[in-house]
């Protein structure tokens, strides 16, 4: 990780709203700003790269979506920082990855919410399926120095679960197209079907 | 159409006998029910027809059209033609009923299907079904009342078309009107695949009234212990499962 370098920034202005695509290439750290009242969502693909994300809440009322899927071979790791600088500022992060082989996929989520920054919403939601014998880890960190914040985190490592299995299976679906139809879900849900960087998913989750 | 021989069925986990030596035979087009009560092995049996791994069959055979399914996986036996709808259906967030159920159809047919016969084929079905074509485009299951669920298990019976049918207390948490719909969708189905047969099973005997079975079973203690027609439904609903208990080795099915 200590290679890894800013591919870019990405600031958003008072009272914008932005929706954004971002498929990984290469190790990656990407930092957003947000200012006050601005808006972003983003739908963040991945496959088998080190990821740095660190996204600064700014201006009051700036709030963020994003959402980080990600195809695991060997070894590699998300660290994704979320700074609440401001009043009333909201995240809701979702991580989900898939770790195909017996490799280690690792995430490091961290919300920070600072003293002065009250009435914040941080939340944060991490799930990674270990389709063989791989060792993931999630470390789902909340570091919050206010009593008026609304925060939640959930982390979930394993296989997918016996009985959704059974019931696919169940209707026709052999082993290996109900766990690429469990992929997708984890890893496509929300994101427009018909984006570039969701068809490059896709067809990568169709190859596994 | 399936013949279930003398099958001894352990838990896999703590090999505890659910089903003893329970023989069952269901011909082509006919409707058979199994009532009992509460843990007497009912569903576990609709699973191990289906060929759920938390189960292990200790003895006795399955012949589903005269060749044993007992070595074949869940996915086989469903491609081979055998639908269990179930008690409480699975949700699995993330995943579209519709993408579901169309990966399923081409999966269960082998053949890639027609976009245009089978969205109008789906719309067809959720209208007789009555229910909201949305819920065709959200998470499967998710989110979905018990009778929405139920009714969208008919809804993959009507595009799947399976030659056997097991319904595993699809009756349950449905109110009156729902059941008849779901109930008034089955026969629909059964009066245009004459081969079909059906294993019902159930707590009571409203859904027999509708779906006339050729056959009453009651089982007790992991096993069929009398057989009957809709008349021992609606005796045994009069008397309870209590006074069986009589009549035991009289009249059992095979």
């Amino acid at each position: 990780m200590n290679k890894i370098k800013i591919k870019d920034e990405i600031t958003l202005s008072d009272n914008e709203t932005k929706e954004i695509y971002l498929f990984t290439k290469e190790d990656t750290k990407r930092v957003f700003h947000l200012n006050e009242n601005s808006h972003l969502v983003v739908y963040h693909y991945n496959i088998d790269k080190n990821i740095e994300i660190e996204i600064n809440l700014d201006g009051k009322g700036a709030e963020v979506e994003y959402h980080f899927s990600t195809i695991n071979y060997q070894n590699h790791s998300l660290i994704m920082q979320i700074y609440h600088n401001n009043k009333k500022t909201v995240s809701n992060v979702f991580n989900h990855g898939v770790n195909i082989n017996n490799n280690r996929l690792s995430f490091q989520v961290v919300g920070n919410v600072l003293s002065k920054s009250s009435g914040c919403t941080c939340n944060q939601e991490n799930q990674i399926i270990n389709l063989e014998s791989g060792k993931s880890t999630i470390l789902p960190n909340l570091l919050i120095d206010n009593y008026d914040v609304s925060s939640s985190h959930s982390a979930y490592i394993g296989k997918f679960r016996d009985d959704i299995l059974f019931y696919l299976m169940s209707r026709g679906l052999d082993r290996q197209k109900s766990n690429e139809l469990l992929i997708k879900g984890l890893l496509l849900n929300g994101g427009d079907k018909e984006q570039k960087e969701v068809l490059m998913l896709q067809k990568e989750i169709e190859n596994i | 159409m399936i013949e279930i021989k003398k099958i001894i069925v352990n838990t896999k986990d703590n090999h505890k006998k659910i089903i003893d030596q329970l023989s069952l035979t269901i011909k082509d087009g006919e409707i058979h029910a199994i009532m009992g009560p509460n843990g007497t092995g009912k569903s576990t049996l609709s699973k191990v027809i289906m060929g759920h791994p938390k189960y292990e069959l200790i003895d006795g055979d399955i012949l589903f059209n005269q060749e044993s399914i007992i070595s074949l996986g869940v996915d086989e036996r469903a491609r081979k033609g055998i639908f269990l709808a179930m008690q409480d259906p699975t949700v699995v967030e993330g995943v579209s009923n519709s993408e579901f159920i169309k990966t399923a159809t081409q999966e269960v047919t082998g053949n890639r299907i027609n976009y245009f016969e089978f969205i109008k084929e789906i719309e067809d079905s959720v209208q007789k079904l009555n229910f909201p074509i949305d819920m065709i485009h959200r998470s499967l299951n998710k989110g979905f009342s018990g009778g929405e669920k139920k009714k969208n298990e008919i809804l993959q019976i009507k595009m799947l078309k399976p030659s056997l049918i097991i319904l595993d207390e699809i009756d349950s948490g449905l109110d009156v009107d729902s059941l008849k719909i779901v109930c008034n969708n089955i026969k629909e189905y059964l009066e245009e695949n004459k081969y079909t047969s059906v294993l019902i099973i159930t707590h009571y005997p409203r859904i027999l009234e509708y779906l006339k079975p050729d056959y009453v079973h009651i089982m007790k203690d992991g096993t069929i212990q009398k057989t009957g027609d809709i008349s021992l439904a609606l005796e045994t609903e009069k008397v309870g499962y209590h006074s069986i208990n009589e009549v035991k080795e009289s009249n059992t099915y095979e």
